[in-house]
C-alpha cells in the first residue's frame, strides 16, 4: 500500500542516461517553533537527461516548492541539488551564492508557467528574445533564435502577434519557445496544461515529449492533469512533502484525484471506491452512475 | 504613453500661450526698424511708462557717428473705444513720409492724416468699426482710414496716428527716439549716444524689447505663469504617476524576468530605457500637436497667439525626463528585493 519513504519511487523510464539534477535529503520548512511547517521532507530524486518526470499530489503538497527549489528560485532549508549543465560542469544550487543565481538560472533552466507569463507588450518573437538576451545571446541572433524556436513549436506564421492576440494555446507555445532560449538542459514547468482545452493540453504535453527526446532535454513537469502521464517517463506522487508509490494510490470517481484507500469510502457494485474528502463521497452516492459512467 | 504626451502637450500649449502674449507685447519693439531706443532717463520700457525728452535730443542724436537716421514718435497710454466698447490702447504718433515708428504691416487702408487714425484689425473687430467709422482715442474723435496687424496684445492694442495728430491731442513732446544704425553697430552706437547724452536712457532694441517683456510679465501674466506653473505641476504629476504606475503593474513581469535570469541592474537599465523612449516619443507628438495649435487655434481665436520656443521644449521635455526617471525607478527597491518565486505563485 501506501509508502512513508522520501525517496522517489522507482519506476521503469527505459532509459539509462546520464544524472542531469541530483536532489538529496532535499528539505523546505516555513515559519519555526510551532509555527514550523515542512513543505518538503528529505526528498531524494535522480532526473536522467531526456527524461519527462511529472510530479503530481494534492494542492499544498509541496510541488511548487519542490519545483522553485529545482529551478534555483528558493533556498532549501536542508539537502542538495546537484546539476549538470550542457556543459558537463555539475552545480550545487543550495551553496550557490545569491548574486550567481540569475546566471544560473539564465544558463540552466527553461521555465514554464501555468499563465503563460508572456509580456504583454511585445511580441512573441520578442519575448523569446527577451530570454535569449537575458542568456547572453544579443542583437540579430537573439531575433534568429527566437524566430527559429517559434518554428520549431509551429508558431513561425505567429511570430509579430502579441499575447492578447494569441489563443492560449498558442501562448503557452510561445512560452516553452521561450523557455528553450537559452537551450537549457533542465525545463520546469509548473501545471502547463492548466488553462488549456483537452486538444491543446494533448498538443502540449506531445510537444513536451519531443522537446526531451530530441534534445536529451529533462523535463520536470507539477501538476494535477492526468492527461500529462501518456508523455511521462515517471510519474512521481507528492503528498506532505514526500514521495509516495503511486501504485498504492487509487482516483477519487469524483475529483479525479490521487488519494490514499485509507480515508472516506463507499462499497458500490461490489468494488470498493475511494475519496479524498466527505465532500466528493456524499457526491458520489447521490448520483452514482453520474461519475462511473464516465469511466474509472 | 498618451499619457505622458498630453501631460506635456499642456504644458507646452500654457507656455506657448505665455510665450505668444509676451511676443505680441513687444512686437511693436521687435518689428520696429529702428536698433537703437532712447527715451527719458530712467524711462525703460513704453508699458506703463512716460517719457518725454529734451527738444534738442533729436538733432544730438544725429551727431552721433553711426548713426543714420533718428526719428521722434509721441507717445500716451490712454483708450480707444467704438460703438461695441472700448479697449485699452498704446497712441503712437509717427512721422508718415518716413514710415518709422508706425505700423508695421498696414492690412487694409492707407497711413493716417490729420484728423485720421490706423486701429490694429483685431481692436477694429472687437470695437465694431470699419474703415470710414469713426473711434476716439484720449476723447479725441478720429476717422478709421487704416488697419494694421501685431498691434494687439493681452494688455492692449494700439492706435497710430500722424504725428501732427499726436500733437494735436497730447502735445509737442517726443517721448521715444528711434534710432537706426548699421545691424552690427548698434551697441557700440548706443553706448555713444549714452556717452554724447547722458540725460537719457539709450537701449538696443533687443534690451528695450526684454524690459518691456519683464515689465509686462511681472505686471500683466501673473495670471499666465500662475496657470502655465499649475500646468507645469499638474503635467509633471500625471507623468510621475503614469510612469510610477506603469512600473508597479509589471511587477509580475520584472518577476518573470528576474525567474530567467534578469538581475536588477538590468531591469533598472530596462526602466530607464522604457522612460526615455516614453519622454521622447511622448514629447515628439507633444510638440508636433502644440505646432498644429499654434498655427491653426489663431485662425479661430485671433487674440490667442501660441509660441512654442525651444526653451520651453529643452525645459519641458528635461523637466519630464526627470520626474519620469525618479518616478519609474522609485519603485526599484521593491524590484530589487522582489522574489523570483513570485512569478510562479502569482497569476494575472
Amino acid at each position: 500500500m501506501t509508502t512513508a519513504d522520501h525517496t522517489a519511487p522507482e519506476q521503469p523510464t527505459g532509459r539509462d542516461r546520464p544524472v542531469t539534477v541530483a536532489v538529496r535529503g532535499l528539505t523546505k520548512t516555513y515559519g519555526h517553533g510551532a509555527a514550523e511547517v515542512a513543505a518538503v521532507r528529505e526528498v531524494d530524486l535522480d532526473v536522467h537527461a531526456g527524461e519527462v518526470l511529472l510530479v503530481m499530489g494534492p494542492s499544498g503538497s509541496g510541488k511548487t516548492t519542490l519545483l522553485l527549489m529545482l529551478g534555483a528560485l528558493l533556498r532549501p532549508t536542508a539537502g542538495s541539488i546537484v546539476v549538470t549543465g550542457r556543459d558537463r560542469r555539475r552545480v550545487e544550487i543550495a551553496t550557490t551564492l545569491e548574486r550567481e543565481l540569475p546566471a544560473l538560472r539564465a544558463n540552466t533552466f527553461g521555465f514554464i508557467f501555468q499563465d503563460y507569463a508572456l509580456l504583454d507588450a511585445l511580441t512573441a518573437t520578442e519575448n523569446i528574445a527577451v530570454a535569449a538576451n537575458i542568456a547572453g545571446i544579443k542583437g540579430t541572433a537573439a531575433n534568429r533564435r527566437a524566430r527559429a524556436l517559434l518554428d520549431r513549436v509551429g508558431l513561425a506564421h505567429r511570430a509579430a502577434a502579441r499575447p492578447s492576440q494569441m489563443s492560449g494555446g498558442e501562448q503557452q507555445r510561445v512560452s516553452v519557445a521561450r523557455a528553450l532560449a537559452n537551450d537549457p538542459p533542465v525545463l520546469l514547468a509548473d501545471e502547463p496544461t492548466a488553462n488549456l482545452d483537452a486538444s491543446r493540453g494533448r498538443d502540449l504535453s506531445r510537444l513536451l515529449r519531443q522537446l526531451a527526446d530530441e534534445d536529451d532535454r529533462s523535463i520536470v513537469i507539477v501538476s494535477h492533469d492526468n492527461r500529462l502521464r501518456e508523455v511521462a517517463d515517471r510519474v512521481l506522487w507528492l503528498e506532505d512533502g514526500r514521495f509516495k508509490t503511486l501504485a498504492g494510490l487509487v482516483v477519487d470517481p469524483v475529483c479525479r484525484m490521487q488519494v490514499e484507500p485509507t480515508g472516506p469510502h463507499v462499497d458500490w457494485e461490489g468494488r470498493t471506491l475511494w475519496f479524498c474528502s466527505e465532500g466528493c463521497r456524499t457526491e458520489f452516492t447521490a448520483d452514482p452512475q453520474r461519475f462511473v459512467a464516465g469511466g474509472d | 504613453m498618451l499619457g505622458v504626451a498630453s501631460a506635456l502637450l499642456l504644458v507646452l500649449v500654457l507656455r506657448g500661450i505665455f510665450a505668444g502674449a509676451i511676443d505680441q507685447v513687444t512686437s511693436y519693439i521687435r518689428t520696429s526698424p529702428a536698433t537703437v531706443f532712447v527715451s527719458q532717463e530712467g524711462v525703460k520700457t513704453m508699458h506703463m511708462s512716460a517719457s518725454a525728452l529734451p527738444p534738442d535730443t533729436v538733432e544730438r542724436v544725429r551727431s552721433v557717428p553711426g548713426v543714420t537716421w533718428a526719428s521722434p514718435i509721441g507717445f500716451a497710454s490712454g483708450s480707444v473705444s467704438g460703438p461695441q466698447g472700448r479697449q485699452l490702447s498704446y497712441l503712437i504718433g509717427y512721422d508718415t513720409r518716413t514710415g518709422r515708428g508706425g505700423p508695421a504691416r498696414l492690412e487694409v487702408g492707407r497711413a493716417p492724416g490729420t484728423g485720421e487714425a490706423v486701429l490694429d484689425e483685431q481692436a477694429a473687430d472687437g470695437l465694431g468699426v470699419h474703415l470710414g467709422d469713426t473711434l476716439t482715442v484720449l476723447g479725441t474723435r478720429l476717422s478709421l482710414v487704416g488697419l494694421s496687424s501685431g498691434g494687439s496684445s493681452i494688455t492692449n492694442t494700439t492706435v497710430f496716428v500722424a504725428r501732427t495728430e499726436f500733437t494735436n491731442i497730447r502735445g509737442d513732446t517726443d517721448s521715444y527716439l528711434l534710432v537706426g544704425t548699421e545691424p552690427t553697430a548698434a551697441a557700440n552706437v548706443a553706448d555713444r549716444i549714452s556717452a554724447a547724452l547722458p540725460g537719457v536712457t539709450t537701449q538696443t532694441r533687443e534690451e528695450f524689447a526684454t524690459s518691456e517683456a519683464r515689465i509686462v510679465t511681472d505686471m500683466s501674466a501673473d495670471l499666465l505663469r500662475l496657470m502655465s506653473t499649475i500646468g507645469l505641476l499638474i503635467a509633471l504629476a500625471v507623468i510621475a504617476l503614469g510612469l510610477m504606475t506603469a512600473t508597479l503593474n509589471r511587477i509580475r513581469e520584472y518577476a518573470v524576468l528576474k525567474a530567467l535570469g534578469a538581475t536588477t541592474i538590468r531591469l533598472a537599465g530596462s526602466i530607464t530605457v522604457q522612460v526615455l523612449w516614453t519622454v521622447a516619443l511622448a514629447s515628439l507628438l507633444a510638440t508636433t500637436f502644440a505646432q498644429l495649435l499654434s498655427w491653426t487655434l489663431p485662425l479661430l481665436a485671433p487674440a490667442v497667439s501660441i509660441t512654442i520656443t525651444s526653451t520651453a521644449l529643452y525645459q519641458t521635455t528635461l523637466g519630464a525626463l526627470a520626474v519620469g526617471l525618479l518616478a519609474a525607478l522609485w519603485p526599484l527597491r521593491r524590484i530589487a528585493t522582489l522574489d523570483a518565486a513570485t512569478a510562479f505563485r502569482e497569476t494575472r
